[in-house]
């Protein structure tokens, strides 16, 4: 098997609350490949969205290291890290939140136009991606003009536009209804699997777990100092 | 009790907002509080000195000599009614006092300066003890001795004179008052937008806990009313150190406004003219910030959208266009005045909508690709902004715009008040010619002198003018008007060199002929023209003249008539008489001691050139301090209402610029990002305020000051300006940005607690 284009070990990490040192997370270990789909699931506040923003550098662990498509991350946090974080996101690693992943002044055309100009695509193409997940005749409207279905296949249109190594998507479905979060994510899985990238997805939703190759319970692994 | 505490939580979790919304309200009132107090000083004053001063006489002595306490003695034990009027002059802010004696009134009955006779009616007038005990602390004082009627019988030694602080200024000075109004208006317009946009803001954020209230079974009248209880006690409390701040920058601004008065007008800010603290302006405060934000619950809703429509700014262009026509051919000063509000109405109305289509609009031509998607981005982020932000960016943009207009006007004046203070100080010195002095021995002796270089004799005096044969001046046929006389003689090389506003060929050849120059504010004032024959009334001798030139006579509001001296006749009468020597190859100590010899008089006041250049100067710089001072107070107003909307705006986008970041942007191409919006946002503004600005000080120069003062400048242009403006444009968007990146690191941190 290839090397993963994920490997975290030995993650930890914890948050000030009440004056007390609260652990979060403490010595995590695990991997994911190319093509892999790996489900993180847990109650509130178990932390998979600290999880998710470990993983792409929006926040610092306190203890491990995270080596994402070749480039290696500690805990000691180099002063180059920041901007080799930065240029992980902006080239590889795709992030999908629950809603308002799209610049409101900007058209669905140019919200996947300006993601994949950050990860330095300059070839077209945007608008094929958008009707590749049904937007085509909605690629000129503006966020507040669309469904919350569409707003998040668009968010999808964008992170595939900039041909990411790595997806981690962060309760993408959690604010659509059944059914339409049932076609976003038949288009998450879909893409995933066509484009061959890896995907994390962090959710409450047990049906959309069950689609991943794996799962990831955080509330079966009790940080140790935790209550 | 609960529903109060739920109402007021918003401001418990943004107390900033809270704060920046009473900031408002406190500087508000003071630039109000502030501008009220001086023109009320002013208004009072002028209304005081005609009052004390209304068809007045004194008693003078026919020797020349000053008024004494013997002479008050002597004229009372002659039986003449008269009483003592002792001038005390102190430095503003406290202002002139006059010392009368109540007793010495009683023969004066009810024309009794002061009050009614026996009794005092307050400020300016105090006891004569108090003024004597005034006069001992170094304060220059004058005594003067009114006299009850025009026809006392007075003993040997002594004459009647007219009664006058000053010249008549007419309807001058109710313009000066009415400029002063519209400055106030102004302030109130500008300080009222950025109360309402603050106010707007933090409405806008607290709708959802509003609508929240109202699912939970609380009417929306209620919400209103919580509203417009909250608003009252916050108006109520900043009101008060508001009006005590305003009452500090009238005293710290008073000087100056005295030396504008004094020096436009020749009116004496005299003390105790207005009250300590002005509640009234506190009350149209009040009333102000109430309708300003509570407005949206009166218009209904459909105007309102109305107004952002386009069938909107159609009416907002014709209210523009409206406006500009009315400047531009008022015959009046209200009309001027109406016409400007028109425009900055129809301005403001058009600029927020005009600046976002614009950004839009590059947005659009930005590339699809290369930079093209982060420019498109942040221009559309910037017409939002316009948008938003329309309250105090019409602020800002009328702030700057009335900035630039004023520095405009006033750096104006001072260049053409300096060459034309140049032309009029030609000579080296001026000798004045000392009360019952015979000014033509001493004019004989000058002439006499070898080796002097070129001098003339100046005689002020009054005349009276009336229209001449075409009978088109000065309004009925007959009628004639007062004007200050202003004759020299000989007319030589100390005046050939003035620069006249309209003359005819060789025009000081032909004021030696007998021809006459007026000034510039006699010939607007009843549309003389030069060439318009013209009756002049001296000293009972009427004669029949012509306008030779018209010439500039700034800072003053009297109509003037120059003439040669030699054309004087024989039992004129000057009020005042000096001389404007130029020594050559003699030294003036020695003129002057001859002069002194020929009046008998051991010392003769000399005046040196460099003195009355600098006395002229400082009065002109305090005269216009004023008017710096409000219109810049008004623009740091704007700016920091600019600043603390831009940096709570920020808070409803600040999640954008965190998602740029998630999406891989470095935080130092997020910094840039933010500085380019806010100083594109802010330097923007200041483009647009450019027209603005520029016609509002060819309003000024061209359409108010002649109608308000008489006169007219020059139009000029000052880019540098601009720039300052611009820099301080990019100064406050930079301090925006600054405070949108702290905003931005809290919001990071927070978020990480939280997760």
């Amino acid at each position: 098997m290839s090397s993963p284009v994920l490997a975290v070990d030995g993650l930890s990490k914890k948050f000030i609350s009440a004056g007390q040192r609260v652990p979060v997370l403490s010595g995590l270990t695990l991997g994911v490949h190319s093509g892999e789909s790996l489900a993180i699931v847990g109650r509130s506040g178990s932390g998979k969205s600290t999880l998710l923003n470990l993983l792409c550098g929006l926040q610092k662990p306190d203890e491990g290291a995270i080596t994402v498509v070749g480039e290696s991350f500690d805990s000691s946090g180099n002063s180059d890290s920041d901007a080799r974080w930065a240029e992980l996101r902006r080239r590889s690693i795709g992030v999908v939140f629950q809603d308002a992943n799209l610049m409101p002044a900007l058209s669905l055309l140019e919200n996947v136009r300006l993601r994949a100009h950050l990860a330095g695509l300059t070839a077209g193409g945007e608008r094929d991606w958008l009707e590749r997940l049904g937007l085509g005749a909605e690629a000129d409207r503006y966020p507040d003009q669309v469904s919350g279905g569409q707003a998040q296949r668009a968010a999808l249109a964008m992170v595939f536009a900039m041909a990411p190594a790595l997806i981690l998507a962060d309760e993408p479905t959690g604010s659509l209804d059944r059914h339409t979060a049932d076609e976003v994510a038949e288009c998450l899985f879909t893409m995933q699997r066509d484009t061959g990238c890896a995907l994390i997805l962090a959710t409450h939703d047990t049906a959309l777990a069950t689609r991943c190759d794996r799962l990831l319970d955080l509330s079966a692994v009790k940080p140790s100092g935790a209550g | 009790m609960m529903l109060v505490r739920a109402f007021v939580s918003h401001y418990r979790r943004h107390p900033i907002q809270l704060a920046a919304l009473a900031m408002m309200i406190v500087l508000a009132t003071m630039l109000w509080t502030g501008v009220t107090v001086l023109t009320d000083q002013a208004r009072n004053s002028l209304f005081q000195s005609e009052e004390a001063v209304a068809a007045r006489v004194h008693v003078v002595r026919s020797d020349g000599e000053p008024i004494g306490v013997n002479d008050f003695v002597a004229l009372r034990l002659a039986g003449a009614c008269i009483a003592p009027w002792l001038e005390i002059q102190r430095p503003p802010p406290e202002g002139r006092v006059i010392g009368i004696d109540l007793l010495a009134m009683g023969c004066f009955g009810d024309a009794a300066p002061g009050g009614e006779a026996g009794t005092l009616d307050g400020a300016p007038f105090v006891d004569i003890s108090e003024a004597v005990r005034l006069s001992g602390e170094e304060y220059d004082s004058r005594l003067y001795l009114l006299a009850a009627s025009e026809n006392p019988a007075l003993p040997d030694g002594y004459a009647l004179r007219e009664f006058s602080l000053g010249p008549a200024t007419g309807e001058l000075a109710d313009s000066f008052l009415l400029n002063l109004d519209a400055l106030s208006l102004l302030v109130l317009l500008i300080t009222g937008l950025l109360v309402r946009s603050v106010h707007r803001l933090g409405i806008a954020q607290r709708q959802h806990s509003f609508d929240l209230l109202h699912r939970f079974g609380v009417p929306r009248r209620r919400v209103r009313q919580l509203l417009a209880l909250e608003l009252v006690v916050l108006t109520g409390v900043c009101v008060l150190p508001g009006l005590w701040l305003g009452a500090q920058l009238a005293g710290m601004l008073g000087g100056g406004f005295g030396q504008a008065l004094d020096s436009l007008f020749d009116v004496t800010l005299y003390a105790g003219s207005t009250e300590s603290l002005p509640w009234q302006a506190a009350g149209i405060m009040v009333l102000l910030v109430l309708a300003v934000c509570l407005v949206d619950w009166v218009v209904p809703q459909t105007w309102q959208d109305a107004a952002v429509s386009g069938r909107g700014q159609l009416v907002a262009v014709a209210v523009l266009l409206v406006g500009l026509a009315s400047v531009a051919l008022a015959q009046g000063l209200a009309g001027v005045f109406l016409g400007t509000a028109l425009v900055f109405a129809g301005t403001g109305w058009l600029t927020p909508g005009l600046l976002a289509i614009l950004a839009q609009r590059r947005a659009d031509g930005a590339e699809v690709y290369g930079t093209g998607p982060l420019i498109r981005w942040r221009l559309r982020e910037l017409a939002v902004m316009f948008r938003h932000l329309a309250l105090p960016v019409v602020a800002l943009q009328f702030a700057m715009a009335t900035v630039l207009a004023v520095q405009a006007l006033v750096t104006t004046f001072e260049n053409t008040f300096e060459d034309w203070l140049a032309q009029r100080l030609e000579a080296e010195f001026y000798v004045q010619v000392p009360p019952g002095a015979d000014a033509s021995l001493a004019a004989k002796r000058l002439s006499e002198l070898e080796g002097i270089g070129p001098w003339h004799r100046v005689i002020r005096g009054k005349a009276r003018i009336t229209a001449g044969d075409s009978g088109k001046a000065m309004g009925a046929e007959g009628e004639s008007v007062s004007a200050d006389l202003f004759a020299l003689t000989p007319i030589g090389d100390l005046v050939s060199d003035w620069t006249l506003l309209a003359s005819v060929d060789q025009p000081w050849q032909n004021l030696e002929r007998g021809g006459v120059m007026i000034n510039e504010q006699l010939a607007r004032r009843h549309r003389i023209e030069v060439g318009d024959p013209l009756r002049i009334l001296l000293a009972g001798t009427e004669a029949s003249t012509s306008v030779v030139a018209i010439y500039a006579d700034y800072g003053r509001p009297a109509g003037e008539v120059l003439m040669s001296g030699a054309e004087l006749p024989e039992n004129f009468s000057a009020r005042f008489e000096s001389f404007s020597v130029n020594p050559g190859e003699l030294a003036m100590a020695d003129i002057s001691e001859q002069l002194g010899s020929i009046w008998n008089t051991p010392e003769v006041t000399v005046r040196d050139n460099a003195s009355i250049r600098a006395l002229a100067s400082q009065v002109f710089s305090q005269t216009f301090l004023l008017t710096r001072a409000i219109s810049i107070l008004t623009l740091v107003l704007a700016a920091v209402a600019l600043l603390i909307m831009g940096w709570v705006f920020f808070t409803t986008r600040v999640w954008y610029f965190r998602l740029l970041g998630i999406w891989g942007l470095p935080a130092s191409a997020i910094r840039s990002q933010l500085r380019r919006l806010s100083v594109t946002l802010t330097l923007t503004v200041t483009i647009a305020a450019l027209p603005l600005g520029i016609w509002l000080t060819w309003v000024l120069v061209s359409r108010i000051n002649p109608l308000a003062f008489g006169w007219s400048l020059p139009m000029d242009l000052y880019p540098f300006f601009w720039l300052e403006l611009g820099a301080i444009a990019v100064l406050t968007g930079l301090v925006i940005a600054q405070l949108m990146r702290r905003q931005l690191v809290h919001r990071v941190s927070d978020k990480q607690v939280e997760a």
